[in-house]
């Protein structure tokens, strides 16, 4: 079996090696062929070890060799591949073989095919050494290589100054997060001794609460920037600069679920301090509102569905939160399949539409796109949670989740934002490929992508339909390692009218936004009274937090770094050795008189010398004749 | 000949260079690289037969200079100055290899040699007086480097350099007299031997101002903020290869001689002075990052950089625990290797346009790839991505001094921000967008002689960031005596506590001689 | 009044003082050469003075060695004087600036 696990974890190394051979080279077609077969072989191993956990084989650890060790200090590259990280295998290699393959078509016209590929299996082997690591340092290696590798690929095209710009923020907004994940690491290894989970996990036991709770909140802070929860959510939306595919399998269904995978891999830790739980629950639930809010009236395709990727990752830090780590993970593999599907429909959408983003440029695009409307269609019934799709399964459990732990609020808000899911996702659909043919206006010919384009996308579209029956075998594989509750609503009456009640909101929120917009004819210009009411103006702006970002600290840090350096280390630092230095200098340079050459000048300072000398000879003799009255008259005046 | 290979070391490459002022000009760079590269081998056989198990210095040789003051020519080398001296031997070679057609090449290579010299006997020198010596004598190659090939402002960067060291360098002299005089005072033998020294416990109060005496001299030299100010003029005029050298080597002198004198000789010292040298340390890491960020010169970046990273390294020395120093020993090594690598780097580009300026490139990565690829690879193991050399030292100084203070970590955490903030503004500046210029259209990309000096560091970079075990177990070892003997060597109850018991026998005091 | 030790000793401060302001005041180098006999033969006087007060013929011996020394120096110096004078047909102090810093 350790087999599988190295071939799991290195085979996309060895697929970004080879690419990267390549990256001087113009586009060669077999080397997107190969990378994908690699990953492919990735997503085989971890099948089979998917199936030997399954079977409830023991989990298999291996530890390759030291990484660190110093003072008490070990820590090795270990890999372990249970219940928790065999999910994620799956969900990361599935969904990273699709993407590759999809994107042989997709980057088909660019520059950048090759080194598109290294790039992007980087990116799949760090993400498979951030899940599979068995320790704190290993996870902080994957959260630091993706981190890389996100920076790289949001900023592939290089050439075009948002896109890099959208490439350092993500990476700097990022590691203002690390910062707090490494403090978390520090804590645990003063405080337990190890890394190693095991080790650690053990160790949380004894600890007082305290310490755990900062465990836990820095540990959290980390997973805040990795999954863009509020306030480090801005860099996601702006890393829609990046490529389609990266943002289907970056930015939707692996990277940004690295910080729910932290909590749930932590839930030992969390399990014991259930009020830092409830922060994230409650924090995982505002972020799932607030995302949506902010998704209802944007124009931009993508902006919108990473905006629905984030609040749906509220909705699984609000299950990790409660507690219900086996749901927030389940709901990380159903939103991971339905979401890269609908990113990958936005990319043929894209493709089609000559890198259009305004849905309302759009319209009636099922009569040319018509595989692409009924993927995207599906995913978003999903999202919406339609039964008997994906999202019906993972996302009405943490509905009922939240009910049963009798969090109201909580599960309000989730309620509410369910509703504003399947209305934007559905206005999303409806501008697209419905209504008139708005394209028309700016001379664009669209056409539906490569056919193994969508040929690559069916396992997703057949996963986002059924991935709802891998319920059961779900629970009963996670169920030891998570501790997990089933949750029961005690009555089956409310059960029913619960079940039945959010399929009615939220079929009801999906035909109000057919019916406002699936007819919709023109392309707004800013003129209509609700584009300029203050709630849209709000929520296009993104509350304005950006705007505030920029205005409040990327701004002040600029000019109190050109302070610093031209105030402060010129004039003040530098300008004080210097002037110590100065000082010397223009003593040299007023006493060079006395240097006049003059014998006469010099023999009056030789005598003013030996004058000087004498009267300090006789001074000291008298001090040192008459110190005890000296010292008696000091003494009488008080000093 | 393993006997005294310190001394080979040390006087190979000198003699070398007074015999290369008979060689001919044209053939000068294939004789300095022969000569670099057997003091290269020379270094990894020093290494191979070094023994990692033993904690001690090894290799010691003992001649005496002067008997009747205690002043005698010791070396000796543990794991702390082994792979510096490996490091030096290393940057030397590759630096002449790469050296870049100036004038007076002879004079250019001649200096290094010297150069070379000095700096192995900084490292290896185990009596004050010799240490002085080298550490002096490293002043002047440098001051000819600058002064004679460096840019405009050469002339005054280069007495800055020398005179602001210099200056500080003279407290440090006073301090190491002062330390003999208190040797003698105890033992009534005169003695500049370190190790000696080691065994003599001061008083505490004497402790403070022979630690001051020191700290000057070292702090000017990492520089520590705020006695920086050379280093930006040293840099920015200096020619690349001194750069080179300046960064990766001569700077590292600094935080080597605080683990080598400081801890060990006034333990209380370091303990009553930890938490202001951490503000310095922290004050260092974020106020010259951002003063980078506002550099407008590529080279100046680089700068400002190294003395953000120096304060990680001090942090990590004044950690006093075994993961803390390791770190800051190790982060030594690799701080080497990056900025040597990202000066290298710089020279390249101005080898090409003749100018630093950011503002004046952009969009490189169209005409250069392989130059951006390793730029971006130096760029991340200069902001701490794991993997890489620096993360290895990155996290454990920090880890380290998380057990003295945890909001004093927090502040130096800021590092990985701040260090990410400048390096990508730059690289986004030099690299990212359209090609706006159209001297850059035309660019070359890096060539052979260059590629000779970029594969190895990049390849080290990475190397020792998967697998550090080869150099960290050696540092663990010696850094383990080290804390050992200043835990055994505190005398105040504060000092005790801070100071780790790394085995957990306590060598009884008595055995020991008190001064006073 | 008898003539005492104090008495020769005020002498030679005189002495000493006229020399000094000499060596001060004067411009030109041959009475620069007197006035520095003067400060010379003022210690002379003290040293023979004290000598003969303690009995000790050291100080005599003294004054003896100061004497020869004297007469050494104003050889040399007279010579160089002249030469100066030759060259540039003045012995004023102020003619002789070369060494200035």
């Amino acid at each position: 079996m350790e087999k599988y696990l190295y071939i799991a974890l290195f085979a996309p190394l060895v697929s970004s090696l080879f690419s990267a051979l390549f990256t001087a080279t113009p586009k060669k077609q077999f080397v997107g062929i190969v990378a994908s077969f690699l990953i492919f072989s990735a997503f085989v191993s971890s099948y089979i070890l998917l199936g030997h956990i399954m079977d409830g084989g023991e989990p298999i650890h291996v530890e390759m060799m030291t990484w660190m060790a110093t003072g008490n200090l070990y820590i090795p590259f270990g890999f372990v591949v249970d219940q928790i990280s065999v999910t994620m295998m799956m969900v990361v290699t599935l969904v990273s073989t699709i993407v590759h393959i999809y994107s042989i078509g997709y980057m088909d016209h660019d520059k950048g095919f090759n080194r598109f590929f290294a790039w992007l299996s980087a990116f799949v082997f760090s993400m498979m050494i951030l899940v599979m690591s068995d320790n704190y340092a290993g996870l902080f290696i994957g959260w630091e290589g993706v981190g890389l590798c996100s920076w790289g690929l949001i900023g592939f095209w290089f050439h075009k100054d948002i896109a890099t710009w959208a490439a350092n923020e993500a990476f700097i907004m990022n590691r203002i997060a690390d910062l707090g994940m490494l403090i978390g690491l520090f804590l645990v290894y003063w405080n337990t001794g190890t890394l190693q989970y095991e080790g650690a996990f053990a160790a949380f036991a004894q600890l007082d609460t305290a310490t755990l709770t900062w465990i836990g909140i820095f540990l959290f802070i980390g997973a805040m920037g990795k999954s863009a929860q509020f306030p480090l959510h801005t860099w996601l939306a702006d890393a829609m600069e990046g490529p389609t595919p990266v943002s289907a399998l970056i930015h939707a269904a692996t990277m940004v679920t690295a910080g729910v995978y932290l909590v749930i891999r932590s839930n030992e830790l969390y399990s014991l301090i259930p009020h830092v739980g409830l922060f994230i629950a409650s924090l995982g639930a505002f972020v799932a509102l607030f995302a949506a809010s902010m998704a209802l009236v944007n124009r931009d395709m993508k902006r919108i569905i990473a905006y629905s990727t984030l609040s749906q990752l509220g909705y699984m830090f609000a299950a990790a939160g409660l507690g219900a780590y086996w749901v927030a993970l389940f709901h990380l593999m159903a939103h991971a399949f339905f979401k890269a599907l609908l990113f990958l429909g936005a990319g043929n959408v894209m493709h089609a539409m000559h890198d259009e983003l305004d849905p309302f440029k759009m319209g009636g695009l099922k009569k040319v796109m018509k595989w692409t409307w009924i993927m995207m269609t599906i995913a978003s019934l999903a999202l919406a949670g339609i039964f008997p799709f994906a999202g019906f399964f993972s996302k009405d459990t943490i509905l009922e989740a939240a009910f049963a732990e009798h969090h109201m609020v909580i599960y309000g808000v989730l309620l509410f934002t369910a509703g504003l899911t399947a209305f934007y996702s559905f206005r999303l659909v409806a501008l697209i490929f419905h209504g008139e043919e708005r394209y028309k206006i700016f001379g664009i010919h669209p056409h539906e992508a490569y056919r193994f384009m969508l040929i690559a996308m069916s396992p997703l579209l057949i996963l986002a339909m059924i991935a709802g029956v891998f319920q059961a075998p779900f629970f009963e594989m996670v169920e030891e390692i998570l501790g997990a509750a089933e949750y029961h609503i005690h009555s089956h009456v409310t059960l029913w009218i619960m079940l039945v009640g959010t399929q009615i909101f939220v079929g009801l929120a999906i035909l109000y936004a057919y019916k406002k917009y699936g007819t919709w004819s023109s392309v707004p210009d800013g003129s209509s009274k609700m584009e300029n009411s203050f709630i849209y103006k709000l929520l296009y702006n993104q509350y304005y937090i950006p705007y505030a970002y920029e205005e409040y600290i990327v701004k002040p840090y600029n000019e109190i770094s050109e302070i610093l350096w031209t105030k402060v280390d010129q004039k003040i630092v530098d300008a004080s050795v210097d002037g110590i230095a100065g000082f010397f200098y223009s003593a040299g340079e007023n006493t060079r008189d006395m240097q006049s050459g003059n014998l006469s000048t010099m023999l009056k300072w030789m005598v003013a010398g030996i004058i000087i000398l004498l009267s300090l000879a006789v001074v000291f003799g008298l001090a040192a004749r008459y110190s005890g009255e000296i010292m008696a008259i000091l003494s009488g005046l008080g000093v | 000949m393993l006997d005294h290979i310190l001394s080979i070391l040390i006087f190979f490459p000198a003699l070398a260079g007074i015999l290369g002022f008979m060689i001919d000009k044209k053939s000068i760079r294939a004789y300095g690289i022969a000569v670099g590269f057997v003091e290269f081998a020379l270094s990894l056989w020093l290494w191979f037969a070094f023994d990692s198990n033993v904690s001690g210095m090894q290799f010691m040789e003992n001649l005496p200079l002067i008997p009747s003051f205690g002043i005698n020519y010791i070396l000796g080398v543990d794991g702390i100055s082994l792979f510096i001296i490996i490091l030096a031997a290393f940057f030397t070679m590759i630096g002449i290899a790469s050296l870049t057609k100036t004038k007076n090449e002879k004079n250019m290579i001649i200096t290094l040699l010297f150069l070379q010299m000095t700096m192995i006997g900084v490292f290896s020198a185990l009596d004050a007086i010799v240490f002085y010596v080298f550490w002096e004598l490293s002043l002047v190659p440098m001051l000819y480097i600058i002064g004679a090939w460096g840019g405009p402002l050469r002339i005054y960067a280069s007495i800055k350099f020398f005179l602001y060291t210099f200056a500080g360098s003279l407290v440090m002299l006073v301090g190491m007299l002062f330390m003999a005089y208190f040797f003698y005072q105890a033992t009534g033998t005169w003695s500049f031997a370190i190790l000696d020294w080691y065994r003599l416990i001061l008083p505490e109060s004497f402790q403070l101002w022979l630690f001051v005496a020191f700290f000057f001299g070292f702090a000017i030299k990492v520089p520590m903020f705020p006695f920086h100010t050379w280093l930006p003029y040293a840099h920015g005029q200096a020619p690349t290869i001194g750069s080179v050298i300046l960064a990766a080597i001569l700077l590292k002198m600094g935080t080597y001689a605080f683990i080598r004198f400081s801890l060990p000789l006034f333990p209380d010292a370091s303990v009553f002075f930890m938490v202001p040298i951490a503000v310095i340390a922290i004050i260092m890491i974020i106020y010259t990052a951002m003063v980078a960020y506002a550099q407008k010169d590529v080279k100046q970046v680089v700068a400002y950089s190294s003395v953000s990273h120096m304060g990680v390294i001090i942090l990590g020395t004044f950690a006093l625990n075994v993961e803390g120093i390791s770190g800051s020993v190790f982060l030594m090594i690799g701080h080497g290797v990056v900025s040597g690598a990202l000066f290298l780097l710089v020279g390249v580009i101005y080898d090409r346009r003749h100018t630093k300026l950011m503002s004046e490139f952009g969009g490189l990565a169209h005409v250069m790839p392989r130059y951006a690829t390793i730029f971006g690879i130096m760029l991340m193991a200069s902001v701490g991505m794991p993997l890489t050399i620096n993360f290895v030292g990155e996290f454990l100084s920090l880890l380290g001094f998380y057990e003295q203070s945890h909001i004093l970590t927090l502040l130096a955490g800021i590092a990985i921000i701040v260090g990410a903030i400048y390096m990508l503004s730059a690289y986004k500046k030099m690299f990212f967008g359209n090609i706006t210029k159209d001297e850059n259209r035309e660019l070359k990309d890096v060539n052979k002689r260059e590629l000779l000096a970029l594969i190895p560091l990049s390849i080290i970079t990475i190397w020792l960031g998967i697998y550090p075990k080869p150099i960290l177990e050696p540092i663990n070892n010696s850094v383990e005596a080290v804390v050992q003997l200043m835990h055994n060597k505190s005398t105040t109850v504060e000092a005790k506590e801070r100071i780790p018991n790394v085995s957990g026998i306590v060598i009884s005091k008595t055995s020991t001689r008190e001064a006073h | 009044m008898e003539i005492g030790l104090n008495h020769y000793l005020i002498l030679s401060t005189i002495l000493f003082a006229i020399g000094l302001v000499g060596v001060m005041r004067r411009k030109n180098l041959l009475l620069l050469f007197f006035a520095t006999e003067i400060l010379l033969n003022s210690v002379n006087i003290a040293f023979a003075a004290i000598s003969h007060y303690y009995g000790d013929l050291t100080g005599q011996m003294f004054a003896f060695f100061v004497i020869a020394i004297a007469a050494s120096e104003v050889a040399v110096g007279l010579g160089l004087l002249i030469v100066w004078y030759k060259r540039h047909g003045t012995i004023d102090l102020e003619s002789m600036t070369s060494m200035r810093g």
